[in-house]
């Protein structure tokens, strides 16, 4: 379990420094509106965790009635994903932050969801076993 | 079922795979993010300090975005193999049909949004001589408009790639 311990300090060593970005783009310029970076990227994988308990998966000779419902779970993930992004970019291009602020937040936006992908990937390959 | 193929190129065999069907539906997502966000930008300057104009973004600017995404709507909440109903003798009662009709909205909605987007570019901005940082903001109405369509194409393909996965697995 040596590999599995370090995957994990490590992934939250990457967890801090991308909040410690965040939070430094907030702080630095006194301006919160960026900290909305980390909640959406928090609600991120939610649709399609609730939309894969919703669905029924006997449901597959019916043509995609019961995939539909998956498909808007992914939907609705792609459409969060590229809002962390271009939250900030909205933000930066009208002046209410910087653009270091912008981009701190971006790179600490990525940190962050690239973390929580990892910690669900770890999860799944457990499942299987 | 090679022999009803129209065209001479055959398609890639990673087109059919599960993985990048559920790709084309993040990506549609995406596409559609951006497009919303387009639009979120133009308003947001507009409102800005940046925005030295009399111009600003109200809801007639965003009337042709709320179209074109009530069009996507309709085309992809239709099930896709209801549009070939007809030809199958035990689904009579005129269900391609009402599927067609629907389909028609959707698409009459769709292109009413990126009309609506064009001429919200001409009758705001290019009529009335903007310059540049205000011109923005009606290229961007377009832009958006041309996204949602960008979108709701690569969500038809994906959920189209999903049917053919589904046929092959049956037979």
């Amino acid at each position: 379990m040596a590999a599995g311990l370090k995957t994990i300090i490590s992934l939250s060593f990457v967890l801090a420094i991308g909040f410690l970005l965040v939070i430094l783009s907030c702080a630095l310029f006194k301006q919160y509106l960026p900290l909305l970076v980390v909640a959406t990227y928090v609600l991120a994988p939610l649709p399609n965790w609730i939309c894969g308990r919703c669905s029924n998966p006997d449901d597959f000779g019916d043509s995609g009635s019961g995939n539909a419902i998956v498909d808007f779970g992914k939907f609705l993930t792609g459409f969060l994903v590229v809002m962390g992004i271009a939250l900030p970019a909205v933000l930066a291009h009208s002046e209410i932050i910087r653009v270091p602020a912008m981009l701190m937040s971006i790179i600490g936006g990525v940190l962050i969801y690239g973390t929580i992908i990892s910690f669900g990937m770890f999860f799944q390959e457990e499942q299987e076993f | 079922m090679s022999e009803e193929r129209l065209w001479k190129f055959r398609k890639p065999e990673w087109m059919n795979s599960s993985m990048a069907r559920s790709a084309g539906v993040y990506a549609a997502g995406a596409l559609f993010s951006l497009s919303f966000f387009t639009l979120l930008d133009a308003a947001v300057f507009s409102h800005s300090a940046l925005n030295g104009s009399d111009v600003h973004i109200t809801f007639i600017d965003w009337l042709p975005l709320i179209f074109s995404s009530l069009g996507m709507l309709i085309i992809n909440s239709i099930e896709k193999t209801r549009l070939s109903a007809d030809s199958f003798s035990y689904s009579g009662s005129g269900v391609a049909w009402k599927a067609r009709v629907v389909l028609f909205l959707g698409f009459a909605s769709l292109a009413g949004g990126m009309a609506g987007g064009v001429t919200v570019l001409v009758l705001k901005y290019v009529v009335t001589e903007t310059v540049w940082p205000t011109l923005y903001m009606g290229v961007a109405n377009v832009l958006a408009n041309g996204l949602v369509m960008l979108s709701s194409v690569v969500l038809w393909i994906s959920q189209n790639m999903e049917d053919e996965y589904a046929y092959n697995l049956a037979l």
